[in-house]
């Protein structure tokens, strides 16, 4: 069943486009991340679904019904703010009290919801104190507590832990996706963090300059990018990506890189490929690792840097005049310019267009 | 200590092997000389003369002083025993009282109004803050012509042919306060307004997106979250304004001078009024201590606030 549906979706502030023909719909339960890089609309376009924005033209529905021209109040949505937006003259339950207050709920129903939701997100001793007492993670939680018990039909998420420090945002995003899996709530979260994005989503929505890039399951997204911004984007370190030539001979198809050739035989081409189309071959420095001597494609390479990240050691490896990076297991370490031989797993490559940077 | 304070303190260790003593000391102690001229000054010429006030206020000096005439406290006994003077000191409440609240309220209400991403923002803002480039003698002035009911608005009011249309503030000893008061809200509101206006712009826009999704209509926004957020900004409005109306002087000599009789008098004029026409300074000296007593008495608990929170 569709929550929510986005339809021919424009935003323009004077002649700057900043959301373009967005379609999208998302079903009930769903978890949507808006994921792209800063500037790429995906905030203008959860304000948008808030009601908080006007769109230029296009239609939103929430719930099947139209509501372009609702008030965000009247949506019944809730939503978590980058800066928690907490009231700070108001204690953390007339925070979580307010809204309902002004819907007119009798005090006797608010009370014990209050209550329950604070205990449910470990905040119910915190409760007289103001928001200026609380450490961000705090505010956070009562941010995400004040949209709880609006008891709403969608979630929005504005990047709300953007604000955290990187240990504190790894815990709030375990308990988000609790939240989400115990709730069930539809949910649309806004971040340019690609960790929260591949961890949270059921469906993530990459973007960029105010266009939807590609729609899909996280691990659909990771290893079977649409083209090259989205291969680009993802991934960290990056997919490594080598300039090369197609070539078919006696109907096989291999990708001469230069320093190698590449056999794409067991590569699923979306489109028929044509011998000397200029392509980039990416792959994932997960799919470059030491060779143990099975793999269909091994190179002998010489590693010019090596970084150590504690779970693995990154590996700079010298491929003709590219170079490439691989993912090692912490306990290889090989020698700088000692050439060591490295498998490729061919079955996570991803081939692009040099020209149109789509996937092939 | 970064290396540019340690630099200006002298403390730097290359520069000190080298410095000769006379050097160093001037090295260590760069922003107590700088400052010490200015200090000197204001020792003298405010400290000192407060003082000297103080001293002068305990003698029967009358057009000069003179110290061998010492009465002590008895020229305070005559101030509060003198009508005029309680006139002038209920004055000072009177017209401070509605100055403030009617300048914070509009002013606030005007800064609302602005800050609703209304076209032709500058152009606003500067309307409402031009009075605050004159003088208080040329607002004065300028109010006493309007409200003059032979050449201001009351004139006008009759060629327009509201006959009965009558402004006699400046002339009634009853509502010539209102007439102070208009005459420094409008030089005053400009400041206010631009005070407010930089609190509710200061305000995260976040707060507005929060309570629109949470159905809170906008007056409520705006009494329960956004004024109460605008606090420290009224503490700085009230002390700012309150000063004003201590000191305001020229605005009554050059709007009322006092009238009519002595029903516009405030506690500077009467000073003013008893030290240079009346040539009884010492009365005069009384009436500025007690004047710089009121002023304490409302800077004091602001000091403590600020530096309490400061800390």
């Amino acid at each position: 069943m569709i929550d929510i549906r986005i339809s021919n979706c424009n935003k323009n502030y004077g002649s700057l486009r900043v959301l373009k023909d967005i379609n999208l719909e998302i079903e009930r339960g769903e978890f949507i991340v808006l994921l792209g890089p800063s500037g790429c609309g995906k905030s203008t376009l959860l304000h948008i679904v808030a009601g908080l924005d006007r769109l230029s033209s296009g239609a939103i529905e929430i719930g099947g019904r139209d509501v372009t021209d609702v008030e965000p109040k009247d949506r019944d949505i809730a939503m978590v703010f980058q800066s928690y937006a907490l009231y700070p003259t108001m204690s953390v339950r007339s925070n979580m009290e307010f809204g309902l207050r002004m819907r007119g709920k009798p005090m006797a129903e608010i009370r014990p919801l209050v209550e329950d939701k604070a205990r449910m997100l470990h905040i119910d001793h915190l409760l007289d104190r103001r928001p200026s007492q609380l450490s961000g993670g705090q505010r956070q939680r009562v941010a995400i507590g004040r949209a709880l018990v609006r008891d709403p039909k969608v979630f929005l998420f504005d990047e709300p832990l953007s604000n955290l420090d990187a240990k504190l945002r790894a815990s709030m995003r375990t308990e988000i996706k609790k939240l989400h899996q115990s709730l069930g709530t539809t949910a649309i979260y806004v971040t340019h963090d690609q960790l929260e994005a591949m961890t949270l989503a059921t469906r993530m929505v990459v973007m960029k300059a105010g266009e939807i890039q590609q729609v899909g399951k996280p691990e659909e997204v990771y290893h079977r990018p649409v083209n090259l911004f989205v291969a680009d984007f993802l991934g960290n370190p990056g997919m490594n990506f080598m300039k090369g030539r197609l070539r078919l001979e006696g109907g096989r198809v291999s990708a001469d890189v230069g320093a190698a050739t590449i056999p794409l035989d067991g590569y699923a081409f979306d489109t028929s490929p044509t011998d000397g189309q200029a392509v980039m071959v990416g792959l994932r420095p997960e799919s470059v690792q030491p060779s143990t001597g099975g793999e269909p494609f091994a190179l002998t390479l010489k590693p010019t840097l090596i970084e150590h990240t504690g779970s693995d050691n990154l590996v700079v490896l010298a491929m003709g005049s590219e170079e490439i990076v691989g993912k090692f297991p912490s306990d290889m370490l090989p020698k700088l310019g000692e050439p060591v031989a490295v498998g490729f797993d061919l079955s996570r490559l991803s081939v692009f267009d040099a020209q149109t940077e789509r996937r092939i | 200590m970064t290396c540019r304070r340690r630099l200006a303190a002298g403390t730097l260790p290359i520069r000190e092997a080298k410095a000769p003593i006379k050097r160093r000391f001037l090295q260590r102690h760069v922003s107590q000389v700088a400052l010490s001229p200015s200090l000197a000054l204001i020792a003298i010429f405010l400290y000192g003369f407060i003082a000297y006030t103080a001293a002068v206020s305990t003698t029967n000096s009358k057009a000069f002083p003179r110290f061998d005439t010492f009465v002590g406290l008895e020229q305070y006994w005559r101030l509060f025993h003198t009508p005029r003077w309680h006139v002038a000191f209920t004055n000072m409440f009177l017209f401070g009282g509605l100055f403030l609240l009617v300048t914070i309220s509009l002013g606030l209400l005007i800064a609302i109004l602005i800050d609703q991403r209304i076209r032709a923002e500058s152009f606003f803002r500067s309307i409402v803050m031009y009075p605050m480039a004159m003088s208080f003698v040329v607002t004065g002035i300028i109010w006493q012509w309007l409200l003059n009911p032979t050449l201001g608005i009351e004139v006008m009011m009759h060629q327009l042919g509201f006959e009965s249309f009558r402004l006699d503030w400046l002339t009634n000893p009853d509502t010539v306060i209102w007439a102070l008061v208009v005459a420094a809200f409008w030089q005053g509101c400009g400041l206010v307004m631009a005070l407010f206006l930089a609190g509710l712009r200061g305000i995260d826009e976040d707060i507005w997106k929060a309570a629109a999704v949470d159905g809170i209509p906008a007056w409520r926004v705006y009494v329960f979250i956004v004024i109460p957020m605008l606090a420290p900004v009224f503490l700085t409005v009230v002390v700012l304004l309150s000063l004003s109306i201590v000191r305001a002087f020229d605005l009554v000599v050059a709007l009322t001078n006092g009238g009519p009789g002595v029903s516009s008098d405030l506690p500077s004029v009467f000073m003013f009024d008893m030290a240079f026409r009346r040539t009884n300074l010492g009365l005069s000296a009384a009436s500025a201590v007690v004047m710089l007593g009121t002023v304490l008495a409302i800077l004091i608990p602001y000091l403590y606030v600020e530096t309490r929170e400061r800390a």
